[in-house]
């Protein structure tokens, strides 16, 4: 597409791509537990989460848990406690179905009277030449369909989240280029 | 003789001035009308700036004068004919309608108007139904509540259309309007103040007969819906508002809280201040609450957008945000609790806009109590105090109509709003339409500061303060009668207790 950045930040602009912020919202929105997996009560509470189910169990060994129930078992019991590897693991398991779970609720209050009103902030432009500055402004749109969005962020795929954004802030109209990247995207769900 | 003519027409020119009345009564005939200044200037082929200086010092000349003395006699003439035959206490401005244009029977018909009564109705020209009179040639209703039975688009627009059509009456035609002209919204001048529509009384009303006027059970289920109530009302009262509320700025990490449940870094400078030595013999406090403390917060310099960093600027009047300051020495702690509350570490600290301003006010030519703050670097945006203004607005008319109705559900539902709001705004769960910790902050301090300037105007009256706490809680010695009006209004005080304290302890016993 002609207007994608091709070198973002050669000037000093600031900001990050609008999917990831799309993500890290969703992520905020989405909740879960907060204490870090290194401390045993996140551990414990994120195994208990993706232990407690079949379903659950089934759907954490998707998302890359592939350790043996026995082993589960030790954790759980407290007898072992997983390397640095496997707590990586755990994590991004624990995130995952996390996402996987939410995303249908998540979904419906996006989706739902209308469509949900996003606030785009421009990206950070402090640290560029003054004659390089451009104007961006602060914008808003409404999205109404949220599920290709949706869909790719609890799928975890980044490369389709930013497609399905990029394809939603086309709508900005001529000037959307300069909103792939921002400091801050802005929705409540 | 064509020369002779144009002297003829000269001479005619020549003769006595239109009188017209002082300036402010023009202006005074033009507002009572609803007229803007753009409208009359209009119809009088003048540019609004010029019909601006006649209605102050300057004097229209010439054919334009004989016009603008006309529009005022009619003007002056409406509003006789109106205050004459009707009684009515309350005139809305269709009544003027009526006035100019009686019934054909009646008398006073002497300005013009050409009313005929139509044997057959005929459609009225602004609502389409049968209409029995005919005004300068259109066929209408003379009784604009005829009119109203139509649609609602259609009884919107009677109050202008009216006047229009009666406009045409006169002998000597002014540009003539046209239809749309006629439908283009009123002006901003003299616009009513389109409040918001009656959200509060609407919601309660409704909760009352939902559970069939059980006053706990529809407080109940009122206070669980205060959030999202407040924020439908924050959207129907920035309708229209030059600025849009950000909701979700980027947020500095000065503002993000630094673990699930912990604090952010601002301090909010809460008061917490007990006089440490009292005046000798023993004393009768009086403990006052400040009524709906954190609703008069609400007016406060509100940040925009998303909050900017600079360093080692001036403080600028038209930003606001947060700020890392060195606070002065506090040199009156013996009379008058530290600005900047109780704080036990030393060093800069960050504070929000309500503090540092009560700062420079304190350290200003007027008070001089401290040296001013040194401020280090801030975080602002362009600021307004007006952005919850309406809003404001709404929710004091609704508590004081309460207070005066004895009305307790709406009071509780009126409060349970702006305190939920304000304590959610910031990264709360309960709402999530609005992520602005640093607004939470600023109004909570601005509370702080009000209540900081109740005690020195006490201190500054002559009354021994004894205790300032939280938000709301001001405890002094002496007759505070004359220094606070007492009352449950938000300009009122009320008492919340009342002690006896001696100079041993400086505590209540």
């Amino acid at each position: 597409m002609p207007q994608r950045t091709i070198d973002f930040g050669k000037y000093g602009a600031r900001g990050v791509k609008g999917s990831e912020a799309v993500a890290r919202k969703l992520d905020e929105l989405a909740g879960g537990i907060t204490t870090p997996v290194t401390a045993r009560r996140g551990l414990m509470a994120r195994l208990h989460y993706l232990t407690r189910t079949a379903h659950a169990r089934k759907a954490a060994y998707d998302a890359g848990l592939t350790v043996t129930d026995r082993t589960l078992k030790a954790w759980l019991d407290g007898r072992r406690s997983p390397s640095k590897a496997n707590l990586e693991r755990v994590e991004r398991a624990y995130r995952s179905v996390r996402r996987q779970n939410v995303a249908r609720h998540l979904l419906r209050r996006l989706n739902s009277s209308g469509g949900t009103r996003v606030e785009i902030h421009p990206l950070n432009q402090s640290q560029v030449p003054r004659p390089l500055q451009r104007v961006v402004e602060y914008r808003t749109m409404n999205v109404r369909r949220w599920d290709r969005i949706v869909a790719a962020w609890a799928a975890g795929d980044a490369r389709e989240l930013d497609d399905a954004w990029t394809d939603t802030i086309v709508d900005l109209g001529s000037q959307w280029g300069q909103y792939e990247y921002v400091t801050n995207i802005g929705f409540a769900a | 003789m064509g020369d002779f003519d144009a002297i003829d027409s000269l001479l005619a020119a020549v003769g006595p001035e239109a009188a017209l009345p002082t300036p402010e009564v023009r202006r005074e005939l033009r507002e009572q009308a609803r007229l803007s200044k753009a409208q009359v200037a209009r119809a009088l082929g003048v540019s609004p700036s010029t019909v601006a200086g006649w209605e102050g010092t300057r004097d229209p000349s010439g054919e334009i004068r004989t016009r603008y003395a006309y529009l005022l006699d009619g003007l002056a003439a409406k509003f006789q004919a109106e205050a004459e035959p009707e009684l009515d206490p309350e005139p809305e401005p269709e009544k003027a309608d009526t006035g100019v244009a009686p019934e054909p029977g009646q008398d006073g018909s002497g300005e013009g108007d050409d009313v005929e009564s139509l044997a057959v109705p005929e459609p009225c020209v602004l609502c389409g139904r049968p209409a029995g009179s005919r005004v300068a040639g259109f066929a209408q209703h003379l009784d604009p509540a005829d009119c109203r039975a139509v649609t609602q688009a259609v009884s919107q627009a009677v109050p202008q259309a009216v006047p229009r059509a009666v406009t045409r009456t006169v002998p000597r035609p002014v540009a003539a309007p046209t239809s749309k002209a006629a439908a283009a919204p009123a002006r901003r001048a003299f616009q009513t103040p389109s409040g918001p529509v009656d959200l509060i009384g609407e919601a309660v009303r409704a909760a009352l007969a939902e559970n069939e006027g059980d006053v706990d059970a529809a407080t109940a289920a009122l206070l669980k819906r205060a959030i999202p109530d407040a924020m439908r009302l924050l959207d129907e009262t920035r309708k229209g508002a030059r600025y849009d509320i950000v909701a979700h700025p980027w947020i500095p990490d000065i503002l993000r809280k630094q673990t699930s449940r912990g604090a952010d870094q601002i301090w909010e400078a809460r008061p917490k201040w007990t006089r440490r030595q009292l005046p000798p013999g023993t004393h009768e406090v009086t403990a006052l609450d400040i009524n709906g403390a954190y609703l008069s917060a609400l007016k406060t310099h509100l940040p925009l957008g998303q909050l900017e960093h600079s360093a080692g600027l001036a403080h600028d009047r038209r930003r606001a945000g947060v700020h890392l300051i060195t606070p002065p020495a506090w040199e009156h702690e013996d009379v008058l609790p530290n600005p900047i509350g109780r704080r036990d570490e030393p060093g800069p600290l960050w504070v929000t806009e309500p503090t540092l301003r009560l700062l420079l006010r304190l350290s200003g030519p007027k008070h001089g109590l401290c040296e001013r703050p040194v401020v280090h670097e801030s975080y602002t945006s362009g600021a307004t105090e007006n952005l919850l203004e309406k809003f404001r607005v709404a929710l004091k008319d609704a508590r004081d109509a309460a207070i005066a109705a004895g009305d307790e559900v709406t009071l509780e539902y009126v409060k349970a709003m702006y305190s939920k709001f304000v304590s959610t705004m910031g990264e709360s769960n309960y709402n999530r339409e609005l992520y602005r910790p640093d607004w939470m902050h600023i109004i909570r301090s601005q509370a702080f500061a009000n209540l900081w300037m109740k005690a020195l105007k006490a201190h500054d009256e002559g009354l021994t303060v004894v205790r300032a706490m939280g938000t709301d809680e001001l405890h002094v010695i002496g007759d505070w009668r004359r220094v606070f009006a007492e009352g449950r209004g938000v300009t009122e005080v009320k008492v919340k207790d009342a002690y006896a304290a001696d100079a041993g302890t400086g505590e209540e016993e």
